[in-house]
């Protein structure tokens, strides 16, 4: 199991946001974190990249707290952020260079990597150039390859989708299942249902701080059998009956 | 219109001395005094120097007083929106601009009797001219100001004569005439071409009521202006208008490959291309060095040179301290599996190599000063102390404190 979030409480301030959240992702799985704006999923990523801690509750990556040893958990971890964040001053291959400095990879390895992935987005002839500099979606595929050399078993990807354009988006999602095949898992937070519903094994509803239902989705309609058949429709009943109460 | 340029000035005065407070707050500041004092001593001691009838004499003095011609600009204080929001007030646009002449004038004026105020002595040692004639020399000086202003109003109208728009003409060929003639014995004669210019300017000027005001190009002189307004104050302070922007440098490149690339390095990587690379911390370092190495230049004895060098080494390495946390707002600072002792040992690298650049160049600087073996033996070994101590100690300290 490479991702346990047990009964998680936390947020920024003293008030919870997330209140004693649970679900888990098992390795070679690819999960869907879904919910409204606020629902609290970028919270539940802070927590588990280790940027807030929980007030309650605990989370495990193979079996490490990041208590019990903070490189060793921070290096299970790659993420890629919602909104690009690039160092101003470092140029892309610079970039490519930190991350396997940070992450102790070794460099011919790590380099034929990158040089693959950066001929995928068609990035490989800017390699000297300002990242800071590009347009959205260019940070946005600086921030995958850099995630992507990094041999992390867990990838945490915050709404990757906005601004990615639809051959990006494409080769972003064969490159998750290439992961996936070498039992890596990744847990992902989208509002984009129909590529969600397409391609991840199981979601976890998340509303208002807490976990609605999670599961494949097979057995979210089985949960909510009136709802429809599409992710959509399921997500869209679960929030109106949520309004209703 | 006249009331919205007197509210944009009251709060753009509210800037200003919001900047000026923090300027004359910093270390920097202390610096700049001892800098001051130091120029004025020197300038004094050069003129005990000089002899009358210096050939250079007069040319020095046009010169001089055409830069100082130069200073002081035109603030319109229009911002970007004002191209939406004011166009249909463009017919009192006339108005608001005499506003921002009474403004900015006043403070030309101080500007340029400050620097005859300054060229004074100079003018006296070398050429003894009658009151009077300075005094024509300053009127003449104020009314080519005047005409200078005339003429940015000009250039803010569409006016289709290139002849007045291109300012180089206005700016420099005939100031430097009428300063020429004004210098060179003829004062009335400067003074009366000066006038004749300024009245023809205010008239030429009022013509152009019925010329379409060119917004976009007065938005964009005033955003220039600001533009300098804030770099001057970024030499001494944080100015957030002024986001950095990163500059490749690649004629440094040679530098920054001296860091192998190796996991212990991951930060040493990160801040030595950030300093090289981003405006705020090198030009910090860089202005502090070369005012220090220029101070010592000037300084002699034995303990002065030695107690300044070793000031300066400590403003320095005091106010390179934040960049430690430079990157912090960037999330992967966080996310990365580094150890926070590596962390500092790097910045402690990068720490030890900037004072330890600075503190070579003091010591040469010392030493071309005052050519004394002791001296520099004295210097080197309170220098080296002062390194070791900052880098050894007082930093980790710093950086224990914060967090």
């Amino acid at each position: 199991m490479t991702l346990q979030v047990t009964k998680v409480v936390g947020g920024y301030s003293q008030i919870p946001v997330l209140k004693e959240v649970t679900f888990d992702v098992q390795d070679g799985e690819l999960v869907g974190l879904i919910g409204l704006n606020g629902a609290g999923k970028s919270t539940t990523i802070n927590h588990i990249i280790g940027l807030l801690t929980p007030f309650k509750g605990e989370i495990k990556i193979n079996g490490l707290t990041l208590n019990e040893d903070k490189n060793g958990y921070k290096k299970q971890i790659a993420y890629i952020p919602e909104t690009p964040i690039l160092y101003q001053e470092l140029t892309l291959k610079e970039h490519l260079e930190m991350t396997m400095m940070a992450y102790s990879l070794d460099r011919d390895k790590a380099w034929q990597k990158a040089n693959h992935l950066l001929s995928i987005f068609r990035l490989d002839n800017k390699l000297d150039w300002f990242p800071a500099n590009f347009s959205k979606g260019m940070k946005q595929k600086v921030m995958i390859v850099c995630a992507f050399i990094t041999e992390a078993p867990l990838f945490i990807i915050d709404e990757p989708f906005l601004g990615l354009d639809p051959l990006a988006v494409h080769d972003l999602l064969n490159l998750i299942d290439e992961q996936k095949a070498k039992g890596a898992s990744v847990l992902m937070s989208t509002h984009v249902l129909d590529t969600a519903e397409k391609y991840c094994d199981r979601f976890v509803l998340l509303h208002d701080g807490t976990v609605k239902t999670e599961g494949t989705l097979p057995e979210l309609r089985q949960a909510l059998p009136d709802a429809g058949e599409s992710l959509d429709d399921i997500y869209m009943s679960m929030t109106r009956a949520d309004q209703h109460e | 219109m006249n009331n919205l340029y007197r509210q944009r000035l009251s709060s753009h005065l509210k800037e200003m001395f919001k900047y000026l407070r923090l300027v004359f707050n910093d270390h920097f500041v202390f610096a700049l005094l001892i800098f001051i004092g130091g120029l004025g001593y020197a300038y004094s001691n050069g003129l005990k120097e000089l002899q009358p009838n210096l050939w250079w004499a007069k040319p020095v003095i046009v010169i001089v007083l055409l830069l100082v011609l130069q200073l002081g600009r035109f603030a319109t204080l229009f911002q970007d929106a004002d191209v939406v929001f004011l166009l249909p007030k463009e017919a009192e646009v006339r108005q608001y601009l005499s506003g921002a002449r009474t403004y900015s004038e006043s403070l030309a004026v101080v500007y340029e009797l400050f620097g005859m105020f300054v060229l004074l002595p100079f003018i006296q040692v070398t050429d003894a001219m009658p009151v009077f004639d300075l005094a024509l020399i300053a009127v003449a000086q104020l009314l080519l100001k005047d005409s200078l202003f005339s003429l940015a109003i000009a250039r803010r109208f569409k006016v289709k004569s290139a002849w007045l728009k291109e300012s180089v003409w206005f700016k420099w060929v005939v100031p430097l005439i009428i300063l020429v003639a004004s210098v060179y014995g003829m004062p009335m004669v400067g003074t009366l071409l000066a006038l004749v210019l300024a009245v023809c300017l205010r008239v030429a000027d009022k013509r152009y009521n019925a010329v379409p005001f060119d917004w976009w190009q007065a938005i964009t002189l005033e955003n220039n202006r600001m533009m300098g307004v804030y770099r001057f104050f970024n030499l001494f302070t944080n100015v957030p208008m002024l986001k950095g922007v990163a500059k490749r440098r690649r004629y440094l490149d040679w530098l920054l490959n001296i860091v192998k690339i190796t996991p212990k390095n991951t930060y040493l990587y990160l801040y030595s291309r950030g300093i090289v690379r981003s405006g705020e911390f090198s030009g910090l370092y860089s202005r502090l060095t070369i005012l220090g190495m220029i101070l010592l230049y000037f300084v002699r004895g034995t303990w002065l040179p030695v107690a300044l060098a070793a000031l300066f080494l400590y403003l320095i390495g005091f106010q390179l301290i934040p960049f430690y946390w430079q990157f912090d707002d960037i999330v992967f600072t966080h996310l990365y599996p580094v150890e926070e002792k590596q962390r500092v040992n790097s910045f402690r690298r990068l720490m030890f190599s900037l004072i330890g650049i600075t503190a070579i160049l003091f010591l040469v600087m010392i030493f071309v000063a005052n050519q004394d073996w002791m001296v520099g033996l004295i210097a080197f070994a309170v220098e080296l102390v002062e390194v070791v101590l900052m880098v050894q100690y007082y930093l980790p300290l710093r950086l224990r404190k914060k967090k």
